[in-house]
């Protein structure tokens, strides 16, 4: 199609437009990691899931390493079995993903939570680890 | 159009760019809120969980609006080169999406997408070919639609049209014709999805076997199960999507090569210089982040760092599908009509149906991942 008009990219060719791709998703994905890893100075752990806090297992201050269990929240698990739905109401820990010290911890035991809404655990990450 | 350098070229971009931008914003940070909270007929959220209209599908009508409305018609030349990085937006979702992926999961359900898309594929493009034949329609535009309905609206049409000398309206009409059948399917296939209560697997699946355009996929997947994670419609819908994006130069030459067996002056094509010409790289791209996301260099599942990322990809798609919006023209697919558009239709919906039955039939609701 010689009609420039009528191309739907800006780029010379369809083949320049995918090496664009490929080269704007690796910058975000650097830019991301770069962030997360050196600049971001503390991460606010969210629930992945609404639910209740059952239990906390860190306190303010504390040293932690990848994989320590941070928090416990008791969450309606739904999952297909034999094409049917099943629910059922699982107590499911979650961990550091990074090493750090917890900043600040909201919430006690028994305290709602909607995902993604407050941080429960508020933590500084090690520079270089991605939290 | 006069050379305007690369310095001119990135300035012109802006103005339109700023307005996809603008809109997504807009959208995210106001309407889709406000939505959630709107009380309709006695319900909270009525408009987001009836009616799935989250901030994707609303990107998409408001790129319609804009074009067909606002506009009147024509994106105008100062919103024009902007609105021309739609497509570099969603392949650089897509491309980002490999992150929601390891390779064994991949694994798992690639021996089932490949099968049905392959099926899928070129089961359209040989029923388009005999549709085509019984309704004495123009070969150019048979082999057009072919490609248009079996493999993919837009890339595959374009591709191969000069191959198979279709003139610019049966190209248009082609594309018309295809998206037209998207836009319906996209608003339809939720609520159908959801009234069979299909699984995010099989949902996934169907979308990505009978709807044929990456950022409809993406928006109907997203409209069913607004959540970018594995194990979502939009993780299995992606797979079946890429699938589908590589079958594109293979499809290509298949229908070449028909469309020249049955001309006088035949033309030599073949399938090394296709692939050398047609692979959608792009696509290595995605295989690239389904590595690093392999070796945990992304992240860890749940951490804030892959929260992060795929809110990013989140915002990516947004802005290509407000373009995605605004390069369809109403006018062009009410045009649309004749052979062509009897073609699609029938070649469209046969596929979108058989693919839901073949889907509850076949396909578990447990997904693999």
């Amino acid at each position: 199609m010689s009609d420039k008009k009528k191309s739907l990219t800006v780029f010379r060719s369809d083949r320049h437009e995918d090496v664009a791709a490929i080269i704007a998703s690796a910058l975000i994905v650097v830019v991301v990691l770069t962030y997360m890893a050196f600049i971001v100075p503390s991460v606010g752990i969210k629930a992945p899931q609404d639910g209740k806090l059952v239990e906390i297992f860190v306190a303010e201050g504390a040293e932690v390493k990848k994989g320590d269990p941070l928090y416990s929240l008791e969450v309606v698990k739904k999952k297909w079995v034999n094409n049917v739905m099943e629910e059922k109401v699982a107590v499911e820990s979650f961990t550091a993903k990074a090493n750090g010290k917890v900043l600040k911890v909201s919430g006690k035991p028994g305290d709602a939570v909607k995902k993604g809404k407050q941080a429960i655990v508020v933590m500084e990450h090690e520079k270089g680890t991605l939290p | 159009m006069e050379d305007k350098g690369l310095f001119g070229k990135i300035l012109a971009i802006v103005p339109g760019l700023a307005v996809m931008i603008g809109t997504l914003y807009v959208l995210r940070v106001y309407v889709e809120p406000w939505m959630k909270d709107a009380v309709v007929f006695g319900r909270k959220g009525w408009l987001v969980q009836v009616l799935s209209l989250n901030y994707i599908l609303l990107s998409i009508l408001t790129g319609m609006f804009y074009r067909n409305i606002l506009f009147g018609g024509k994106i105008p030349a100062w919103a024009e080169e902007g609105f021309r990085t739609t497509r570099l937006f969603i392949k650089t979702g897509v491309i980002m999406l490999g992150s929601l992926y390891t390779f064994d999961k991949l694994l798992k359900v690639g021996g089932i997408a490949i099968t049905l898309i392959v099926a899928f594929v070129f089961g359209t493009a040989i029923f388009i070919l005999w549709l085509g034949k019984r309704l004495d329609a123009d070969r150019s535009v048979t082999a057009t639609m072919a490609a248009a309905c079996g493999v993919c609206g837009v890339s595959a049409a374009v591709a191969t049209a000069p191959g198979v000398r279709a003139k610019p309206v049966d190209l248009a009409l082609s594309i018309a014709t295809i998206l037209g059948f998207g836009i319906m399917t996209m608003f339809v296939s939720p609520f159908v999805g959801k009234m069979l209560a299909l699984s995010d697997y099989q949902f996934g699946a169907w979308v990505g076997t009978g709807i044929l355009n990456s950022g409809q996929v993406l928006a109907t997947c997203l409209a069913f199960n607004p959540n970018f994670a594995p194990g979502t419609a939009v993780a299995y819908g992606e797979i079946w999507n890429v699938v589908r994006v590589i079958c594109i130069p293979f499809v290509v030459f298949f229908i070449t090569a028909w469309y020249w067996k049955g001309e006088a002056d035949a033309e030599h094509v073949s399938l090394g210089s296709i692939l050398a010409s047609k692979f959608p790289i792009f696509v290595l791209g995605f295989v690239g982040m389904t590595a690093l996301s392999s070796l945990h260099i992304l992240g860890a599942e749940g951490s804030e760092t892959l929260h992060l990322m795929r809110d990013v990809m989140a915002w990516v798609f947004g802005v290509g599908l407000v373009g995605l919006g605004a390069y369809i023209d109403v006018r062009e697919i009410r045009a649309a009509g004749g052979k062509p558009l009897r073609i699609g239709l029938i070649a469209g919906a046969t596929k979108y149906v058989l693919a839901l039955i073949i889907i509850l039939a076949f396909i578990p609701k447990e997904g693999a991942f």
